[in-house]
C-alpha cells in the first residue's frame, strides 16, 4: 500500500463529499465506494487500517452526528468484506456495484443504529435515505475504481479476465 | 488485534462527550475551509445555472418573506397600538444587532441538518440566538467557537430542533423532522397549504414575529383523528444560502 497516496486520495474525497456534494439532495457516498475499493484490492491488515481510517474521515465530516459510529461501521464491514474477498473474488463491475450497495446499506444501517444507541435522534425516513445513497453509490462506484487504481498504482486484471 | 484496537477507539469516540469530539469535526472544517467553501460554491453554481428564473425566484422568495414579516409585524404592531395607544412607539428591531456570516458547509438533506458559518466577529454570539437567511428564521446557534471565528447553526429542520411557532393564530411547537422539513403535531384546526408559519417571540432572543416556513401538508393525526399534523418547509432555500445573519438582541455596547 502506498500510504501517502492513500492519505491524499482520502483527504480529497472527504473534502469533495463535505464541500461539493453536501449541497446536493441525493448523492453517492464516495467514502463508502473507496472503502470497498481498498477492501478488495489490498491484503487483510491493510484493508482493516484503511477501513477504519475512511470511517474516521466519514466521522470528521459527519457533523452534527457524533464521532465514532461511522468509524465502527466502516471498520467492521470493511474488514468483513476483506475476509469475504479472500473467498469470493470481486473483480467485475456488477459484483463491485453489488458489493458497494450491500456495504453502503449495512454501514448506513449500523451507523444510524449506533447513533440511536448513543442517544441521538434518528429521522423516520432514514431507510429511504440509506437506500437512495446506496443506489447512487453502487451506480457511480465501479467507474471510480479505475482512476483510483491508477492513482494507487494497482494493476487490475478486470479486463484480462474477459479473454 | 489491530481490529480490536480500532474498534475500541471507535467506541471511545462514540461515548466521549460530544462537545469534545465535535472539536475534531470543527477543526477539519476550519483547516480545509477554503476548498470546502469553493466546493460548496461550485455546487451552488451548478444548481442555479440552468434557469435564470432560479436566481429570480430566490430574490422573489427573499422579498416575499420580507413582505410577510412586515405584514405580520404590522398586524402585531396594530394590535399593540390598540392596547397601548400612546405608550408603545418603538420599531421592533431598534437596538438589535446583526452579525453577518458566510456559510462554509451546509448539511441540509439526510438525517441531520446543520450549517457551519464563518463569522466576521463573534462578539456577542451565544447559543440559542436566532439566525436569519433571506429574511426568514432558519435556525438557532448551537455552538460558538470564538477562537477560530466559527459557529454552528442547528437548522429548524434538524430532528433535535424544537421551536415555538404560530400558524393561523394557533401556537404550537414545531419539531424538525430532517430532510429539509419540520412538523407541527396535534394542531386543533386544519391549516391551509401555503399558510405562513411564524417563530414566536422569545425574550432576549427574538422581539418580533419572523417567518420560519410555509405549510406544505396538513393530514389528520393517526392516533387522534380530531387533530391535525402539519408539515412545514423552510421559507427560503437553505441549500442555496451563501450568507446568514445572527440576531443579537440588546447587544452590549
Amino acid at each position: 500500500m502506498r500510504w501517502f497516496r492513500f492519505a491524499l486520495l482520502i483527504l480529497a474525497v472527504t473534502i469533495l463529499q463535505k464541500g461539493f456534494l453536501s449541497r446536493w439532495s441525493s448523492k453517492p457516498d464516495l467514502l463508502n465506494i473507496f472503502l470497498v475499493f481498498f477492501a478488495i484490492h489490498y491484503n487483510t491488515s491493510e484493508a482493516i487500517i484503511s477501513s477504519f481510517t475512511i470511517g474516521f474521515a466519514a466521522d470528521l465530516i459527519g457533523s452534527p452526528m457524533p464521532m465514532g459510529p461511522q468509524m465502527i461501521s466502516f471498520g467492521l464491514f470493511g474488514t468483513l468484506l476483506a475476509y469475504l474477498h479472500r473467498v469470493i473474488a470481486i473483480k467485475r463491475m456488477p459484483y463491485e456495484a453489488l458489493a458497494i450497495f450491500v456495504s453502503s446499506v449495512l454501514t448506513g444501517g449500523l451507523t444510524h443504529l449506533l447513533v440511536y444507541i448513543a442517544g441521538e435522534p434518528v429521522v423516520a425516513n432514514i431507510y429511504a435515505v440509506v437506500f437512495i445513497t446506496s443506489l447512487y453509490s453502487s451506480i457511480v462506484g465501479p467507474f471510480l475504481f479505475l482512476p483510483a487504481a491508477w492513482w494507487m498504482r494497482i494493476k487490475t486484471d478486470r479486463f484480462g479476465r474477459r479473454h | 488485534m489491530l481490529f480490536i484496537w480500532f474498534m475500541l477507539t471507535g467506541f471511545i469516540f462514540l461515548f466521549a462527550p460530544q462537545n469534545l469530539t465535535s472539536k475534531f469535526q470543527l477543526a477539519f472544517v476550519h483547516v480545509f475551509r477554503w476548498p470546502l467553501s469553493v466546493g460548496g460554491d461550485l455546487a451552488l453554481t451548478a444548481q442555479i445555472q440552468q434557469p435564470l428564473t432560479g436566481a429570480a425566484s430566490r430574490s422573489e422568495t427573499h422579498y416575499r418573506n420580507y413582505i410577510a414579516n412586515l405584514e405580520e409585524t404590522l398586524a402585531r404592531e396594530r394590535e399593540k397600538f390598540k392596547k397601548l395607544y400612546g405608550l408603545y412607539n418603538t420599531y421592533v428591531w431598534e437596538g438589535a444587532d446583526f452579525v453577518l456570516a458566510d456559510v462554509i458547509t451546509a448539511t441540509v438533506e439526510g438525517s441531520r441538518n446543520e450549517l457551519t458559518i464563518d463569522c466576521r466577529k463573534t462578539n456577542g454570539l451565544a447559543k440559542g440566538q436566532f439566525v436569519l437567511g433571506d429574511e426568514s428564521i432558519i435556525g438557532t446557534i448551537s455552538d460558538v467557537f470564538p477562537q477560530i471565528s466559527k459557529a454552528k447553526i442547528e437548522l429548524v429542520t434538524d430532528p433535535t430542533s424544537r421551536m415555538p411557532v404560530e400558524v393561523a393564530g394557533l401556537k404550537n411547537i414545531m419539531k424538525g423532522s430532517g430532510n429539509n422539513s419540520a412538523k407541527i403535531e396535534m394542531v386543533k384546526n386544519e391549516i391551509e397549504v401555503g399558510e405562513n408559519v411564524f417563530a414566536l417571540k422569545k425574550p432576549g432572543y427574538l422581539d418580533a414575529p419572523m417567518i420560519v416556513g410555509k405549510v406544505t401538508e396538513c393530514n389528520r393525526n393517526q392516533k387522534n383523528p380530531s387533530l391535525w399534523d402539519v408539515t412545514v418547509v423552510p421559507a427560503c432555500n437553505i441549500e442555496q444560502l451563501e450568507d446568514v445573519a445572527v440576531i443579537i438582541m440588546n447587544p452590549q455596547k
